[in-house]
């Protein structure tokens, strides 16, 4: 009987969609109706427009995306036609190459192009996009890529027969058979670019502030609530539309992309060209940020690390290494305990459902659609009160970058998920296998590849959140991102240097982690 | 006025494939290749279609060399095995597309595709996605779409293969009806003598994986 009435609740598998939805509603869904309701002083809806900072901020929030967005796709559509269709040497190490970069740190990232640009471009629109470009183009590989390694030669084979030339090809058959992918890819890059954050705390400056920074700035040094709520409102609004447009096709989860046989098309020398050129621009921040860890401005020195390992004091440079280290390292660990199962349980009750799942997914996905700063605010605006004052607790940060690494959980198991057939499930059950055995025999062992990304996905989304974090950090929990930030926001050269080091530490475990842990599906 | 075959060899890395292979093909005619499967059938054909490039030999299509002409410029149509429909258009336009490329004046166009898919009996599916096809509907728009920029030559390549056999009978007549009435040059290859026969006016046999054709028997 007992066992009867749990198989009966195992079947309205919707139920497991619960944690995940409480997740996102008590870190998103309430913040932002409170943030909504509460602090907005009316007369600001309109007036805060007026200000210069605030139109400055939007129309370089604005430009600076399109123009990224515009770079991005366009290589991105280069690369990742190649990648997918021909095969070369080195084509395994260069797929890892431009799909990792789109879980690493974004203020280490911005440290890596300080390092290797001249001074003079250091806080340029230029060195925003290159940053951009260098994290964005993973997501036209990741999601156009599946699309287009799936068009059988033969398809292609049969345009030419039809006597299309190369070019009439791929905008008859090849675009128009990618163009969802591209324009989700579009719409998803443009949407990172707009809510950049991290990138711009290092490589912004004056008149190169976005959205986003501006919040932060109301917020937290003006003490404008109001008119960082409205910002924050208004931003959320335009990003709901584009992201509208974006979850309009499925093709969009964020899938690795998985190697699969290609033919035997060999690359032409100006393809091989850009290939050379794209590794280098992969590489070369990564190695100037290795080269500036170990300089001062006129000499090699081992000064940062030195600081940074806590051997050498300095004065104005008072954390913890270690300590933050082992901040962001549990953090990571409990966001990805909490993300996990909670997203998979999720993507359980969400999966081959149609109709009446789709709210339910949208509210889980919400967090996506909305900038973590806009969260931070939000989180900060709502728990500040007793008996619900969080802000103290330490695990309020590790909870949000679990709600925040959750649709990217989500969007790697759906497919892993969709892809186990119901009948396995019934042949188990004839088979004698009752709702948890069959769960733990049949289902756990398939679901592998989609926990490895999920779990590889969380930790690195935690270890290099940026925007939420800064809102909510405490003294004695700062994040190893904070503490970059905090390094470049001050002036001479050790606390760059130092900042320089920890960027380093920082992507450097990131690519492990993610590497280790996801090695079949990036390699 | 016809495709020769001159001397034709491939092989894939060390593994031949074909060599030494001569065949004809005269003007207005449908010439069949019967052989087993893994005998290089599908392979002659891409080389005909400049899909791949042979190792030593000769296209010779209309008295003119195709060594240096790209596929595209060849008009050489030609009917996949398994059809390769174009998933992102519905049946109209996967006849139309050759005649957009060939850039034909759009009522002139127009009028072609209606007239095939009229010939291939399948006017009433035009405005279809392809994916609601059955396997011998689907077969027909690839045979229209091949036919409709009028290739000088038409490749079919295990055309029939797939099909149950009731269909597979009546579409082997209606291939050779429709081969007729378009004075069609064609060369097919199958495994299957019997479909060869219905079909192609001559035939020849490609006996094992590495051959030369051995003489061409009239039907």
């Amino acid at each position: 009987m007992v066992s009867h009435r749990l198989e009966m609740k195992i079947r309205n598998v919707r139920i497991f969609a619960i944690p995940a939805a409480m997740l996102v509603f008590v870190t998103a869904v309430i913040p932002l109706i409170v943030l909504a309701t509460s602090v907005i002083d009316r007369a600001d809806i309109f007036s805060i427009w007026t200000k210069p900072p605030v139109q400055r901020a939007l129309v370089f929030s604005l430009w600076q995306a399109l123009l990224s967005t515009a770079f991005t796709i366009f290589l991105g559509v280069i690369a990742t036609w190649y990648l997918s269709r021909y095969q070369f040497f080195g084509r395994r190490t260069f797929i890892a190459l431009v799909t990792v970069p789109f879980v690493l740190p974004t203020v280490a990232v911005g440290a890596a192009f300080i390092a290797v640009l001249p001074k003079a471009l250091h806080h340029s629109t230029l060195a925003i996009v290159l940053a951009h470009i260098f994290f964005n183009i993973s997501i036209v590989v990741r999601t156009v890529g599946p699309r287009w390694n799936s068009i059988d030669d033969q398809l292609i084979d049969s345009a030419r027969t039809l006597g299309a030339s190369p070019l009439q090809t791929w905008r008859h058959v090849i675009m128009p058979l990618g163009k969802n992918a591209v324009f989700s890819a579009t719409a998803l890059t443009f949407f990172m670019c707009f809510t950049s954050y991290g990138i711009i705390t290092i490589l912004g400056g004056p008149g190169l502030a976005t959205l986003d920074i501006e919040i932060y700035r109301r917020a937290v040094q003006l003490g404008d609530l109001s008119g960082a709520t409205v910002l924050a409102i208004a931003q959320m609004l335009l990003i709901a539309i584009a992201f509208l447009l974006w979850s309009r096709s499925r093709s969009t989860e964020l899938i690795a992309f998985r190697v699969q046989a290609v033919s035997h098309r060999r690359l032409s020398l100006a393809p091989k060209c850009f290939f050379l050129a794209l590794a280098a621009f992969f590489t070369v921040p990564l190695l100037a940020l290795v080269a500036a860890s170990m300089r001062t401005s006129h000499s090699w020195s081992l000064k940062g690390w030195k600081v940074f390992l806590g051997i050498q004091n300095q004065r104005g440079i008072d954390f913890n290494m270690w300590r933050a280290i082992q901040t962001s390292g549990k953090y990571a660990l409990i966001a990805s305990c909490i993300a996990l199962p909670t997203g998979i349980a999720a993507t359980y009750a969400l999966s081959n459902r149609r109709s009446s799942q789709s709210r339910l997914s949208a509210l889980v996905i919400l967090p996506l659609a909305i900038s973590p700063v806009v969260v931070g605010l939000a989180i900060l605006i709502t728990y500040d009160f007793q008996p619900f004052d969080f802000r103290s607790s330490w695990l309020l940060i590790p909870v949000v970058h679990a709600a925040i690494a959750l649709p990217f959980v989500m969007r790697s198991a759906l497919p892993v998920v969709d892809g186990i057939p119901n009948d396995l499930r019934s042949a188990a059950s004839t088979l004698g296998a009752g709702p948890w055995r069959r769960f733990f025999t049949v289902e756990l062992p398939l679901l592998k590849p989609a926990i490895s990304t999920g779990l590889a996905f969380s930790m690195a989304m935690s270890l290099g959140e940026f925007g939420a974090t800064s809102f909510l950090t405490r003294r004695e929990s700062r994040t190893i991102p904070i503490i970059i930030a905090s390094l470049f926001g001050k002036a001479g050269e050790i606390p760059r240097t130092t900042g320089m080091v920890a960027s380093l530490v920082l992507i450097v475990l990131t690519a492990m982690i993610v590497v280790t842990i996801d090695r079949k599906s990036h390699i | 006025m016809s495709l020769i075959i001159d001397n034709i060899s491939f092989s894939y890395g060390d593994r031949p494939i074909l060599s030494g292979l001569s065949l004809e093909v005269p003007t207005g005619t449908t010439t069949a290749v019967v052989a087993p499967s893994g005998s290089g059938k599908s392979t002659l054909l891409r080389i005909i279609a400049g899909l791949i490039a042979p190792s030593t030999g000769s296209i010779i299509l209309d008295g003119k060399d195709l060594s240096r002409v790209p596929t595209h410029l060849r008009s050489i149509g030609m009917v996949f095995q398994d059809n390769q429909l174009f998933p992102h258009l519905n049946v109209y336009d996967n006849v139309m597309f050759g005649l957009r490329m060939a850039k034909t004046e759009k009522t002139i166009a127009a009028k072609r595709c209606r007239d095939l898919l009229d010939l291939v009996g399948l006017s009433q599916v035009a405005k279809q996605s392809v994916a609601t096809l059955s396997g011998g509907e689907s077969k027909r728009v690839a045979l229209a779409r091949a036919l409709a920029p009028s290739p000088r030559l038409l490749l079919l390549d295990e055309p029939l293969t797939g099909l149950d056999s009731e269909l597979h009978d009546r579409l082997a007549h209606d291939l050779q009806r429709i081969l007729h009435a378009t004075s069609t040059t064609a060369l097919l290859v199958t495994h299957s003598l019997p479909e060869a026969e219905i079909i192609s006016d001559s035939l020849h046999r490609l006996p094992t994986a590495v051959n030369s054709v051995q003489d061409g028997e009239k039907k």
